[in-house]
């Protein structure tokens, strides 16, 4: 026997009192008042986003500046490296590279060491 | 006819709808069981209805099992806020005093036979009729619910039963 039934008359009758309450008026007044909560919600998240873009928005023209700059440092670094190398220096790196080949997996390294730093430094 | 733990599913994706239809299905055992608990059918429904709104924000967190355990469990830490908005700082204990309601002479002659007898168990006895025998919830969920150990949930409901009998007799016999 389950422990319910020992007192089903009981809750049957508190049953129909529950059951005697109408339903339509709270369910309406809950739902309103969900729907107030979900617009306010929707208004506060929708209006710090709308500010937070806005805040975006402004640093927009400082970004580009800043991307222009690393641009052209690294073009820049790109254009005249080869002609800071003199043909000596070109020689002496190839006749090392082909004397032992670590040498180049060295300079490859460290080459690119230096892109990475120029491309990460926005200044 | 949808279950309820799908309903809770669709509300949980922001359907309105499902979620009206659980405040429908359950609003009858949710207010019943307010009101018995604050003795007020003002303050139980505003009970109820905070509920049902703390429902509607928490609806993701439902994790299968028995609705009506869910959401009379979220109706009961709603009941214990109000108390403690309203200052009513009781001990729940075997001893407790019956706690009597402020209400006037009028409404209290219109009070059905049952919710007086109700009135007249302890307060514990009372949490425990409430939970296990309007509301329907089992002697374990109850003691899930409010915290309580489950024997001394299984022995408030025996004793409220047997006292509710007796003060329903009375009545019927006077």
């Amino acid at each position: 026997m389950r422990e319910q039934d020992a007192y089903k008359d009981l809750s049957d009758l508190f049953m129909v009192e529950d059951n005697a309450l109408p339903a339509q008026p709270f369910t309406r007044q809950v739902m309103s008042r969900v729907r107030q909560q979900k617009m306010m919600r929707r208004f506060v998240v929708g209006g710090l986003g709308l500010a937070g873009a806005g805040v975006a928005a402004l640093q927009l023209p400082q970004l580009l500046a800043d991307w222009v700059g690393v641009d052209k440092t690294v073009t820049e670094a790109l254009t005249t490296a080869p002609t800071e190398l003199g043909a000596a220096a070109v020689s002496q790196i190839s006749a090392a590279a082909l004397g032992n080949p670590m040498w180049l997996a060295i300079a490859a390294g460290a080459a690119l060491c230096v892109f990475a730093v120029s491309t990460i430094e926005r200044a | 006819m949808r279950s309820d733990p799908d309903l809770a599913h669709a509300a949980a994706r922001g359907n309105e709808a499902s979620f009206a239809e659980l405040v429908r299905r359950h609003q009858g055992k949710v207010r019943g069981m307010a009101r018995r608990l604050t003795g007020s059918e003002a303050q139980g429904d505003d009970i109820a209805q905070a509920t049902f709104l703390t429902a509607w924000q928490k609806i993701a967190t439902y994790a299968g099992g028995t609705f009506s355990s869910w959401i009379c469990t979220i109706c009961w830490r709603e009941f214990l806020q109000w108390r403690r908005r309203q200052k009513m700082e009781i001990e729940f204990d075997e001893t407790a005093e019956i706690i009597p309601f402020d209400r006037s002479a009028d409404q209290h002659e219109m009070r059905m036979d049952l919710t007086r007898a109700l009135e007249s168990l302890s307060e514990a006895q009372r949490v425990c009729v409430v939970l296990c025998v309007a509301t329907g919830l089992t002697h374990q969920e109850a003691a899930e619910v409010t915290g309580w150990p489950l024997g001394t949930v299984k022995s408030h409901v025996l004793r409220g039963v047997a006292l509710l009998r007796t003060r329903l007799e009375n009545a019927n016999v006077a």
